[in-house]
């Protein structure tokens, strides 16, 4: 395939499976989410009194028959679903210990994935791409042109740099007037003060939120035999450490960390997932959009 | 610390092995790029203290491990004795104390000192290695090579004896023969119990013993084993004087006693020409020393004959017996020394000690210098007519009147700085002219110029004197010019007596020879030194006199204890030298509790590094091989090593299990 993020077996399998929005979303064709708007459809959705100017057509005359009261008869009003990508394009996450994908390349699978799946279920996807030098921004679209438009760009990626994705978030949240899901790609090695700033935000323009937190194996385990020289991928700064000296504490203060970020994270209800490189990226997204089935409120 | 293999010691540098692995390692780190760089160095801020204390303890018990398995293969000698110095010794030259005070033991069955210290040697010299051992033992006085330490405790010259020692002379004779052999690293040990009398801490040869070690080709220790720091409960017995009064012997006694002050009877045995007292007679001692005269009636024996009076056995068995000898006739051995033997004041004084016509006596002139000529052990007068003697013969004289010998000072001509026996002379005064000094009192019941048998006085009155010499101490005063300065003056020292007189038989200084004083004082004072020493009968053990001379043989008369034909000449008892009988006895030094402190020796041996080892009762060996106690070492480091490493593992990923559905 002319894309090595994509794997058509893989899209293949996932494709019978929609991906839904845990939240109603605001669309602007008709679609499978649920709208906030009331409309007709074939989903029942609740009874209310009638008022002089609603259409007499949505009366329900079985209501009034049996309880003397007008009541008009309400449907859920199904629209279409934004989907919006950010992915941390920082140094940080370029990092990889050999033989797993580098965090940036786990992130392009999900994200090709999941876009894929998205617009061929008729879905908009967008895609934001944040470093400190770097924002890129590809609108949601749900024309099948833009599938296209997102893999050249996934492709082109190559992480530098210190992050962005703080700023990218706040924007987001302040451009997208329409409620969306967005996709947060990262290894979140931000503040996390900053992050909870940002997710609020996203959360109050009421976007529906799905966080994906990857972490190579090797950040996670800390484990070298020898004393290292650690080059910092992002602002270049250099430490030399003896891991073994120092394995417990470094747990200790990612352990920290990663509670500190899921707390914020269930905080503004996203769906907070915390991935290492070495998973089954199928499975990944295959949980992700099963869990977002039973999740659907 | 000594150790048998001193060249493994090059394997210490080992030790630092895992120090330069731990250096190298942190010189050899890998660069990897990094994303979570925050946690590092958070984790690096709080990792210092307790982690990087364990890391450096690890590393410390690395390295003490090879050290001490490096120590182990050098096979360590440890105790006391030895201290830390380094290097193997190739020669150890004992100087081995066996005087009589070294017999004494801590208590019955128990080793007398000198036994357990030459134990303990040979077990120390065998852990060493066995180095080359020689012997200089304080009785021969002689360098002997011993071939093994086994044997040592075996040999003739490590076995008892009642002789004293001098340990500043085998000292020297230890440097010397290092001087001459030039060994490679040597030691000089010192076993001794640091009797005063033996260590002569007055010797002027200590000086010379220290630049002596100090000149040795290769750096010599010197150590001291020093037995005898605690003091055994002791009887002794002293024999002070003998003389033949008619047909009774008279014999001066004394019985010490080292512990105890209670009232105490014990016996006292006499044997007479090989006859024992069947009912010993039992004296009574209170305090620390009894002197009693004992009278043994001769009967039938007219001419000569010989015996002994002893203790009952207690913790020193060899100073609980005094042997006697008497005869008709003793020579008597007088010494002059003067500063001009052709003198005519040195005819007078000769005469005077040696009267023409008493076969009996003779008296010898030498000049200060030829002093080495004298025998000191025979001698009954030394009369000294020249500035007083100064260092080793100082110290000679000293002895010789301690131990009962007579001395008359005349004044010099020559200018005499020196003190001897705590007097010394003053300036010559001269008479004014047309005056004399002349006598104002004297004692007349007493001394040499005491009054004659029938009671007639000395003409002390008419001595007319021109010149004289001031005198100048702290002694009593027996006689005394007219202007109260003394004439003549006594000082007791022990069992003798030293006159000095102040002014000379001689017709510059006086009318002495005229009135001859001089005459009465030298015999008298003869009569004194003969008398108390019986000199003639009597020797001292391991002296000259008591030694086989020419062609004498030598045989034991006495049947106090069996006779040992190789140890005679250092033993006590009767014996019969070819022509000779000589009743040999332990000094009466040796009896003297006194012991050199540290703070002498530090004097003693002030530019010369030495250590001291206190013997105590304990039965630890002077030194053992601490290879074994090493290797524990080793296996405790290695050990502890292994548990700090063993610590438990690092904490456990934060992430274990990752799951997006988590």
């Amino acid at each position: 395939m002319k894309y090595d993020f994509l794997d058509t077996d893989v899209l293949a399998r996932l494709g019978a499976i929609p991906l839904e929005s845990r939240f109603p979303m605001v669309g602007n064709v008709a679609g499978r989410h649920r709208s906030p708007h009331r409309g007709s459809s074939v989903e029942f959705a609740e009874y209310r009194k009638y008022v002089p100017g609603d259409d007499t057509r949505r009366l329900d005359w079985k209501a009034y028959a049996r309880s003397d009261r007008y009541y008009i008869k309400e449907f859920e009003a199904d629209t279409n679903l934004r989907a919006y990508f950010v992915i941390d394009t920082s140094g940080s996450m370029d990092f990889t210990s050999g033989e797993n994908p580098s965090k940036i390349d786990f992130a392009k699978k999900i994200a090709a994935t999941l876009s894929y799946l998205i617009v061929n279920q008729g879905d908009s996807a967008g895609l934001s791409c944040c470093s400190e030098k770097l924002h890129l921004e590809i609108p949601p679209s749900r024309r099948a042109a833009q599938l296209q438009h997102i893999f050249e760009t996934l492709k082109d990626i190559e992480p530098t740099g210190e992050t962005g994705l703080v700023h990218a978030l706040h924007q987001i949240a302040e451009k997208t007037q329409q409620r969306a899901l967005v996709i947060i790609l990262s290894d979140l090695f931000v503040e996390t003060e900053k992050l909870a700033d940002a997710l609020q935000h996203l959360r109050f323009r009421k976007h529906d939120i799905a966080m994906f937190h990857l972490l190579d194996p090797q950040e996670v385990d800390f484990h070298f035999e020898r004393p290292h020289r650690f080059v910092d991928l992002e602002d270049g700064s250099v430490v030399v450490a003896e891991p073994n000296l120092i394995v417990d504490e470094y747990h200790e203060a990612l352990r920290e960390f990663l509670e500190t970020v899921e707390t914020k994270c269930h905080n503004v209800h996203a769906d907070y997932h915390l991935l290492q490189t070495n998973a089954n990226y199928e499975k990944v997204v295959s949980d992700f959009i099963t869990s977002r089935l039973t999740k659907k409120s | 610390m000594n150790f048998l293999v001193p060249a493994a010691l090059i394997g210490l540098f080992a030790a630092a092995i895992p120090v330069i692995i731990h250096l190298l390692n942190r010189r050899r780190f890998r660069t990897i790029k990094w994303a979570a760089t925050s946690f590092l160095l958070k984790a690096s801020r709080e990792s210092r203290g307790k982690k990087r204390l364990k890391h450096i303890l690890i590393l410390a018990c690395r390295t003490l491990a090879i050290a001490a398995l490096i120590f182990a293969v050098a096979r360590p000698l440890i105790g006391n004795w030895l201290g830390w110095g380094g290097g193997s010794v190739e020669t150890v030259v004992l100087v081995l104390d066996r005087s009589a005070s070294m017999e004494t033991r801590e208590g019955d069955g128990s080793p007398s000192r000198r036994e357990a210290v030459v134990n303990r040697i040979a077990d120390a010299i065998k852990n060493m290695g066995s180095p080359r051992l020689v012997l200089i033992d304080s009785a021969s006085g002689e360098i002997q090579d011993v071939p093994s330490p086994d044997v040592l405790p075996e040999l003739t010259s490590t076995q008892a004896t009642d002789t004293q020692a001098d340990i500043p002379v085998l000292i020297t004779k230890a440097i010397d023969y290092l001087q001459e052999t030039k060994p490679g690293k040597s030691e000089i040990w010192v076993a001794s119990d640091l009797q005063r009398s033996d260590w002569r801490p007055d010797d002027s040869r200590w000086l010379a013993i220290q630049s002596g070690i100090e000149a040795l080709p290769t750096k010599t220790s010197l150590r001291i084993l020093a037995s005898g720091s605690e003091i055994s409960p002791n009887y002794s017995l002293e024999l002070l004087a003998s003389r033949r009064i008619e047909d009774d012997l008279l014999l001066d006694l004394k019985i010490s006693r080292s512990k105890g002050q209670s009232e105490t009877s014990i016996p006292l045995t006499i044997s007479l020409m090989g006859a024992r007292s069947t009912d010993p007679e039992r004296v009574t001692i209170s305090g620390q020393e009894l002197r009693l005269q004992k009278r043994i009636p001769l009967g039938e024996i007219k001419e000569s004959g010989y015996g002994w009076v002893g203790l009952q056995t207690d913790n020193n068995p060899r100073d609980n017996a005094v042997f006697f000898a008497f005869g008709e006739k003793e020579p008597v051995y007088s010494w002059l020394v003067t500063e001009d033997p052709s003198s005519e004041v040195a005819g007078y004084l000769q005469r005077s000690a040696a009267p023409t016509g008493f076969d009996r006596f003779s008296c010898e002139i030498v000049s200060p210098v030829q002093t080495t000529k004298i025998n000191w052990s025979t001698a009954s007068l030394i009369i000294w007519q020249a500035p007083l003697p100064t260092g080793a013969v100082a110290s000679q004289m000293a002895e010789f009147v301690k131990s009962g010998g007579s001395a008359i000072f005349y004044p010099p001509e020559e200018p005499s700085t020196e003190a001897i026996l705590g007097m010394s002379w003053g300036p010559v005064i001269n008479a004014p002219d047309d005056e004399f000094f002349i006598n104002g009192v004297w004692t007349r019941d007493d001394g040499p110029w005491q009054d004659g048998q029938t009671g007639t006085p000395l003409p002390v009155k008419e001595l007319r004197s021109i010149k004289r010499r001031s005198i100048q101490g702290d002694a009593a005063t027996l006689a005394e010019w007219d202007d109260k300065s003394p004439l003549l003056v006594r000082q007791i020292d022990g069992a003798g007596t030293a006159i000095f007189v102040g002014t000379l038989p001689d017709d510059r200084w006086s009318n002495m020879e005229y009135t001859a004083l001089h005459l009465v004082a030298n015999q008298r004072m003869i009569q004194l030194g003969t008398d108390r020493l019986h000199a003639g009968y009597r020797a001292i053990a391991g002296s000259e006199k008591s030694q086989t001379q020419d062609e004498e043989i030598r045989s034991r008369l006495d049947s106090f204890e069996d006779y040992e034909p190789s140890l005679g000449p250092y033993r006590s008892g009767v014996y019969r030298l070819g022509e000779r009988t000589v009743a040999v006895n332990r000094p009466n030094s040796e009896g003297d509790l006194e012991r050199v402190n540290e703070e002498s020796l530090d004097k003693l041996l002030e530019d010369t590094p030495y250590s001291l080892f206190e013997d105590t009762k304990t039965k630890d060996d002077l030194i053992s091989e601490a290879w074994k106690a090493f290797l524990v070492a080793v296996l405790l480091f290695m050990l502890a090593e292994a548990i700090l490493c063993l610590q438990p593992r690092p904490s456990v990923a934060p992430v274990t299990n990752p799951s997006p559905a988590s």
